[in-house]
């Protein structure tokens, strides 16, 4: 029986606010199984949970915090050059607060 | 004009044989004509002019951008319609450290959509086309840069690479691709794809040309807090070609005749080409092991890749709403909006990487996918470093052969026994190592690359083994020709 189903895929999706279409999932379904079973590779390493995860490319890698300086922000006409919905200084989108409706 | 390696060009220019306004023109009339061949760009800056010439080696000549660096004022869509009409308002470190050079941008490159891919098949303007040969890929995600390079559009153009996505196209298309190591170059400027595993580079015909230009390109920034001080790295000064007493590696679990019972005759023309090639560096002093790393380990490479880069991608893509910048979706509500955005605006096979990546970050699979990946990836990291105490480097063969047909190419979850032979660069980007593909000669009548790569900060080294080894062939500088195979 397979493990991941046609909801399962569109429920992953959905989750990042992606839909996907009857060809788009029965693509990803196809292979999931594969991709899962490629993935329990990495869980096939003898004694893998004692090693400590890699979370930065270098391993001599090491934040420095810098002096505040003062810069000029971005210029307000430019930030807003690429939005197709404007109003004055401001991006426009309809109400984020639902209006209660009695 | 634009065969030529920079350092001729630059003589050219300073002795005023040839004016940046000429080579200027003759990028452009060749964009226009590689475009119509292969379909190698977004956008071609018709309105580039030259510039005046100083002593800079980069200075007036003209050069490539890949479309995942932004650039002020000049369309930057990541080859993907979520931005097809996005103007950036500032421009990315590293094409700013060229325009200080003087360095001449004509056109933004194709690449496969946000660089999540390997064919140059998923671009938003249609497929990159080989320019040895159109029925075949250029690999990517650098498609459109490895085209033009190849084509001789100009000497260079800008790369970026999370997997393989220099390295691979250089191999496909005859010609350098050098990845610097993690932090050389800053990525400010650069669309993310997964973070740290993301390089800037380069793809050129030469290895001088390509230290040429990183030398230019790097550089620590504040705007990267990854980026490093490299002033004590001078890549073309330490080109000598010496490289007597010099230690490499291969790793026998990849390349060993007897990994492959049925193997088929492509991969046995790549493979004996590739042995002949060792053949070469031994003859300058450089002495070859063949080193044995647990296959297990290999073999989760791709799985490790798959892992972290989908689900770092999850993450840096969630910016593109459609709301701030890209065409505004349809909807009565913001979360409608948005969907519509990403539903309309990505294609299929990165669509794919998301539901991946999203899967991996369920709740219940984090630990078991994504925090062991970064476990194998340090294991990994580990070896390789272990290694580069006793060797300078480890060389490969890049992929299973030439460049594949574009026809039934979609970018399939690999299965097969050549996956780590096809997915070994990945190791690179897994440690942030120097890595550096140059051409290694032709299988059935097309080009095939060969890869160096070594220990971090290295890069000089790797360069200068990789420039002695092209100097043992007859491959440097050269620009595509159409060829007979079908």
């Amino acid at each position: 029986m397979r493990k991941f189903t046609k909801e399962m895929v569109d429920s992953y999706a959905d989750k990042l606010l992606i839909g996907l279409t009857e060809e788009e999932n029965k693509l990803v379904l196809d292979e999931f199984d594969i991709i899962d079973k490629n993935m329990e590779l990495i869980t096939k390493i003898p004694n893998i949970s004692e090693v400590p995860p890699m979370t930065h490319t270098l391993d001599d890698f090491t934040y420095e915090l810098r002096e505040d300086e003062y810069e000029e922000s971005i210029n307000i006409d430019d930030a807003l050059a690429n939005s197709d919905s404007t109003e004055g200084r401001q991006i426009k989108v309809p109400n984020v607060v639902e209006v209660s409706k009695k | 004009m634009m065969d030529k390696s920079i350092k001729e060009l630059h003589e050219l220019l300073i002795n005023n044989k040839v004016s940046s306004d000429d080579l200027v023109k003759e990028a452009l009339a060749k964009s226009h004509t590689l475009q119509e061949k292969c379909n190698a760009f977004v956008t071609i800056l018709d309105d580039a002019k030259g510039v005046s010439v100083n002593d800079n080696l980069l200075s007036g000549i003209p050069y490539g951008i890949k479309d995942n660096y932004s650039t002020k004022g000049i369309l930057t869509t990541g080859s993907s319609n979520t931005l097809k009409d996005y103007v950036p308002f500032f421009t990315a470190t590293a094409v700013k450290n060229l325009e200080k050079c003087g360095a001449v941008p004509v056109n933004k490159t194709a690449l496969d959509e946000f660089g999540m891919g390997g064919t140059g098949t998923t671009c938003h303007t249609g497929n990159v086309l080989n320019p040895w040969n159109q029925k075949r890929m250029c690999g990517g995600s650098s498609s459109g840069s490895a085209c033009a390079v190849s084509a001789g559009v100009y000497p260079y153009a800008l790369g970026s690479d999370t997997g393989d996505s220099i390295r691979k196209p250089a191999a496909y298309c005859g010609i350098v691709g050098y990845k610097p190591t993690y932090g050389m170059i800053s990525r400010y400027g650069l669309f993310p794809f997964a973070s740290s595993l993301d390089h800037c580079g380069v793809l050129t015909r030469r290895v001088e040309d390509a230290a040429i230009v990183v030398d230019a390109m790097k550089g620590k920034d504040k705007k990267d807090l990854t980026s490093f001080d490299s002033s004590n790295i001078h890549l073309l000064d330490s080109l000598d070609g010496n490289v007597s007493g010099k230690k490499l590696f291969y790793i026998k679990e990849i390349v060993d005749f007897a990994n492959y019972p049925n193997i088929d005759d492509t991969l046995k023309k790549h493979l004996d080409n590739y042995f002949k090639t060792l053949d070469n560096l031994k003859s300058l002093g450089v002495t070859i092991d063949s080193v044995s790393i647990d296959k297990t380990l290999l073999q989760a490479i791709p799985s490790v890749y798959v892992c972290l880069s989908c689900a770092e991608a999850t993450s840096n893509m969630s910016n593109l709403t459609g709301i701030i910048f890209g065409p505004r979706g349809k909807g009565d509500n913001v979360m409608e909006i948005i969907k519509d955005h990403r539903t309309k605006g990505f294609s299929t096979l990165i669509k794919r990487r998301f539901v991946i990546g999203s899967y991996i970050l369920q709740k219940e699979n984090q630990e078991k996918y994504f925090v062991n990946a970064q476990r194998v990836r340090r294991l990994i990291v580990d070896k390789m470093k272990e290694l580069f105490k006793e060797y300078d480097g480890l060389i490969l063969p890049v992929g299973t052969g030439p460049a594949p047909y574009i026809d039934g190419s979609v970018d399939h979850v690999n299965n097969s026994d050549t996956s780590i032979l096809e997915e070994h660069l990945q190791i690179g980007n897994f440690g942030g190592f120097p890595s550096i593909t140059i051409p290694n000669g032709f299988v059935d009548n097309l080009p095939v690359g060969i890869n160096i790569t070594g220990n971090c900060y290295d890069d000089a080294n790797i360069l200068n083994i990789a420039y002695a080894l092209e100097g043992t062939m007859n491959y440097k500088g050269q620009i595509a020709k159409e060829g007979t195979n079908e």
